[in-house]
């Protein structure tokens, strides 16, 4: 406490001086000093009050005789009043100075002094001629009426004026000079969340003068950036593309902002990540390749910062969708070439991985598959085409456009014939893109073998959990797989289950397995035991020899984002299917359910919509 | 409703006390009764203008009320009058202070307490704005806006009469103009300009006071107001008298006409008309044709006011207008001057 009212004092002190110094407000310098400070202060004030509030008036006089000045100056600082909640804070704490019973004439003074203070702030109305006031009070308005229509009209005249400056050309006698212009965005600074301001602020953002340097602010970039993110000011998109591109730090923040709200311990649904992206508008800012490519670096840095990391991932896949959502809308007529948003790429590639597989139909899928990888596998595998940058790079640009890997994997699954071996190669490329070619031609013979086993079960349409134990147990022994041979043999299972008849029955079969006996012991519910048995199935199948495995929460977690990503791709690519959804549905809110860890049960999933 | 329309007269007056004097009657119990008359009557507005969307005729000034527990506030807490106590009641009841526990007896209060700050936050605005330079543009066109939102209210002839009797004429001119040519305009103004040009005292004070350029603008907008202002000039015209010494035209009788408008002044007024576009410029030099013809319009300076304009104006002022120099009468409704 008493370390509280020392730091306070000097707190006190320190604001005190600074008051003095911008009492005058009159040069850039202390204007500019003041916007800086304005947070602080009012965070000052707040704490102030709360001291306040507890003393009486002459306590009050007695600890801070100073006090009288300082709330004075602060009155009379028009920056300070005009920002957030500041004035009202001052109110508050010149309510305080009020003493309930003056006991001398210096008491009843003071109270007389803060009257005037209070009704400075918020009666006296100048206004321009006594003529004028006469004119308002005959219409039967007061001040109180004229003020925001003068405030709504000055803020108009100042917009039109910015937005015809461009007209005037050359004529300089006509046109706002570029100290006006920089004024104004200094003064916009305290204001940026009063809505009735808002219009001088849009026309600012979009203010193309002939100047050859930046006339406005910093600080009222970082300003409007803020307000903007904390949703305390609506923009229409194109001001905040402006903003954006003309100055860089907001950008960074506003992204770096996007991924705190992605990247968080929760889990988020596709559909999630899908609306906050669109809520930031950073995908349709991107259709400038300025800001797309800042972006893009950024993802790129917190992908290798967090060495891939599937929520990562998911959400680069997500923003290139949206992206080019929003480059379609803008009337199909791309203004930039595609070389501007990928410049490290062969265009080729970029041309056929832009398309989305809801434009080809379903039977031409494989075979665009086959070209891309074919593509990529070229530029990956041919030492001279480093033009196109390395195994990364290439890596990097396909997971833009992951929905192609997921199709991939379904596809090997689904296909009647055999395994062919350019979707194998891709898979395996979008998994580890650093293997050397020796280690992933091994992978790509494991996924085959794994794949004949499913082949062979896909088309008999009664399976049971025993007929893959037995099949796991035909395989001879091996030595234990890679983890990552595990993640694709998991994904294949998965999509084995979803799409074959038999495969159906087996994943109910697992999941009502407990239900119908009744729960044993009464420790594990039925939900939770039908999912360790799936696990344990799919353990199971895939490393026979270690037959220990319990269900991680990270495989739970892998099976849900699996889950949630078809689901997703379905409803997008508008997948029939009726029955694989629901039980992919099912399965994932069974999934939910047991799963230990607290889960961001959104929207993931469409329950009734057709 | 009957009961609320009177309760928001009673309240007028209530309102009108305020400001007075006579506050210092007040004790703490009367301003706090004074204080939730006023939010009970704001949200009684709030949902009887709900209620009475569609019709126009809502009663006396019911637009006024929206605003009244704000104005009340400022207004008591302005006056000096009022006694210690009462204020200290009155900053109380207004500023209760950050957010209590959620009561739903506490929500007007709170909901007051913002609009207070956010008035005053706007005032701060308006005085950050105006370092950047005086905004007459801005104020004229609020001006306006009141103007016409009042004439929203009720029937236009009644309210300007008073208002030309009572307001200061000259604001009350500038603000009627500029309400005429507000952009985009709305349907308000038809009865504003039908009293104005029923009332010749009012319109030749508009043609008197307002610079020219102003009223060039008006009488491009308004053609009933172009054809008011022509004979206006017409008839300040035919007050001028040629005076062969000096060359000048100067008044005929100077000693009685308070209301002189020199030939500079004129001459003034009809640059501006010419410089005006095509359906404008070409009325008023059509107009000069034909004054001037009933002159005889004989090319000699000092024999009539108006050939001695044209002249003024520039050779190429008849030409464009499209009129051969001399020319006979064009339009019936410049025909006939004014004695």
């Amino acid at each position: 406490m008493a370390q509280d009212s020392v730091d306070f004092s000097s707190h006190y002190q320190f604001w005190m001086q600074k008051l003095s110094v911008w009492e005058h407000a009159s040069t850039s310098e202390t204007q500019q000093d003041t916007c800086l400070h304005l947070p602080r202060f009012q965070e000052f004030l707040r704490q102030m009050y709360e001291v306040l509030k507890e003393l009486n008036s002459s306590t009050i006089i007695e600890r801070f005789p100073t006090i009288g000045q300082l709330l004075a100056k602060t009155c009379w600082n028009p920056f300070i009043l005009a920002f957030d909640e500041s004035q009202k804070i001052l109110i508050w704490c010149l309510c305080c100075l009020i003493n309930k019973e003056p006991q001398n004439s210096e008491e009843s003074k003071l109270n007389s002094w803060t009257r005037g203070l209070l009704s400075q702030i918020l009666s006296a109305f100048r206004f321009d001629t006594k003529e004028v006031e006469l004119f308002i009070q005959s219409l039967g308005y007061t001040p109180e009426d004229y003020c925001p229509g003068l405030l709504k009209n000055m803020v108009l005249s100042l917009a039109s004026e910015l937005r015809e400056n461009h007209l005037n050309g050359f004529n300089t006698q006509r046109r706002m000079v570029p100290e006006k212009i920089r004024f104004l965005s200094r003064i916009c600074i305290p204001l940026v969340t009063l809505p009735d301001i808002e219009p001088l602020v849009e026309a600012l953002l979009t203010y193309h003068g002939h100047e050859t340097q930046e006339v406005l602010w910093p600080e009222f970039f970082d300003a409007v950036n803020e307000a903007f993110l904390l949703k305390k000011i609506s923009l229409p998109t194109s001001a905040v593309v402006c903003l954006w591109l003309r100055h860089l730090p907001s950008l960074e923040k506003a992204t770096l902002h996007l991924f705190e709200k992605l990247i968080s311990s929760e889990r988020n649904f596709l559909r999630r990540i899908e609306y906050f992206l669109k809520d930031s508008l950073l995908p349709e800012a991107a259709c400038h390749p300025a800001i797309f490519r800042i972006v893009d670096e950024m993802f790129r840095y917190v992908l290798l910062e967090t060495d891939g990391a599937p929520e990562v991932l998911a959400a680069i896949q997500v923003f290139t969708q949206c992206f080019v959502e929003a480059l379609e809308k803008k009337n199909k007529q791309l203004k930039f070439t595609l070389k501007t948003y990928f410049p490290y790429a062969s265009p080729s590639l970029v041309m056929v991985l832009l398309q989305h597989p809801k434009e080809i139909p379903q039977e031409l899928w494989l075979q665009t598959l086959k070209h891309i990888s074919e593509m990529l596998r070229e530029i990956v595998e041919d030492q001279t085409h480093r033009s196109y940058g390395g195994p990364f790079e290439c890596w990097f640009l396909f997971i833009h456009f992951g929905v192609w890997a997921d199709i991939a994997a379904e596809q090997l699954v689904m296909s009647e014939t055999e395994s062919s071996e350019a979707l194998l190669w891709l898979l395996a490329f979008s998994y580890n893109p650093r293997d050397g070619s020796l280690q992933r031609a091994k992978i790509m013979v494991e996924l085959k073998a794994a794949l004949i086993h499913l082949k062979k079960l896909f088309r008999s349409p009664t399976l049971s959990a025993k007929d893959l134990q037995a099949v796991a147990a035909e395989s001879p022994d091996r030595d234990p797989r890679p983890a990552l041979c595990q993640q694709l043999s998991r994904r294949l299972l998965l999509n084995f289950l979803l799409w074959a008849p038999g495969g159906h029955a087996i994943a109910w079969e697992v999941i009502t397995l407990e239900e119908t006996s009744g729960s044993g012991g009464g420790e594990i519910s039925p939900a939770q035991s039908s999912c360790f048995s799936l696990l344990l199935l799919l353990a199971l199948f895939l490393d026979h020899n270690n037959s220990q495995v319990a269900p991680t929460d990270e495989i739970t977690h892998e099976i849900i984002g699996f889950l949630d990503q078809t689901l997703y791709r379905w409803d997008h690519l508008c997948e029939e299917a009726p029955r694989s959804r629901k039980l992919a549905r099912e399965l994932l809110a069974e999934l939910h359910a047991s799963s230990t860890s607290p889960l961001n049960v959104g929207r993931g999933c469409r329950d009734q919509d057709p | 409703m009957e009961s609320l329309l009177q309760q928001l007269e009673r309240f007028s007056e209530v309102l009108a006390v305020s400001r007075t004097a006579a506050v210092s009657a007040w004790g703490p119990a009367a301003v706090r009764r004074a204080v939730q008359w006023a939010r009970y009557l704001r949200r009684a507005h709030g949902r009887l203008r709900a209620a009475l969307e569609g019709r126009r005729r809502a009663g006396p000034r019911l637009g006024a009320w929206g605003g009244r527990d704000v104005v009340l506030s400022a207004r008591l807490l302005g006056n000096r009058a009022l006694g210690a106590a009462a204020h200290r009641c009155l900053l109380r009841l207004l500023f209760p202070g950050p957010a209590a526990p959620p009561a739903p007896a506490a929500a007007p209060a709170a909901a007051l307490q913002a609009r207070l700050a956010r008035l005053a936050r706007r005032r701060g605005a308006v005085r950050l704005l105006l370092r950047g330079g005086p905004a007459e543009d801005a104020a004229l066109r609020t001006q306006a806006e009141l103007l016409l939102r009042r004439l929203r209210d009720g029937p236009a002839g009644g309210l300007l009469d008073g208002l030309w009797a009572r307001a200061p004429r000259a604001a009350f001119l500038r603000a009627a103009a500029a309400a005429l040519l507000l952009d985009p305009a709305g349907p308000a103004p038809g009865g504003l300009l039908r009293w104005l040009l029923g009332r010749a005292d009012a319109l030749a004070a508009l043609c008197r006071d307002l610079p020219a350029a102003r009223l060039a603008a008006l009488a491009a907008r308004h053609p009933a107001l172009r054809r008011a202002y022509l004979r206006q000039l017409a008839r300040w015209g035919c007050r001028l008298r040629y005076d062969l010494p000096s060359g000048r035209w100067e008044a005929a009788a100077p000693a009685q006409d308070a209301a002189h408008v020199s030939w500079a002044e004129l001459r003034g007024r009809f640059l501006s008309l010419a410089r005006a576009p095509p359906p404008l410029k070409d009325a008023a030099l059509a107009a000069l044709e034909a004054w001037s013809a009933r002159d005889g319009a004989f090319r000699v300076r000092g024999l009539s006011v108006w050939t001695d304009l044209l002249l003024a104006l520039g050779p190429g002022a008849a030409a464009s207008a499209g009129v051969a120099w001399p020319g006979p009468a064009r339009s019936p409704e410049h025909a006939h001057l004014p004695k």
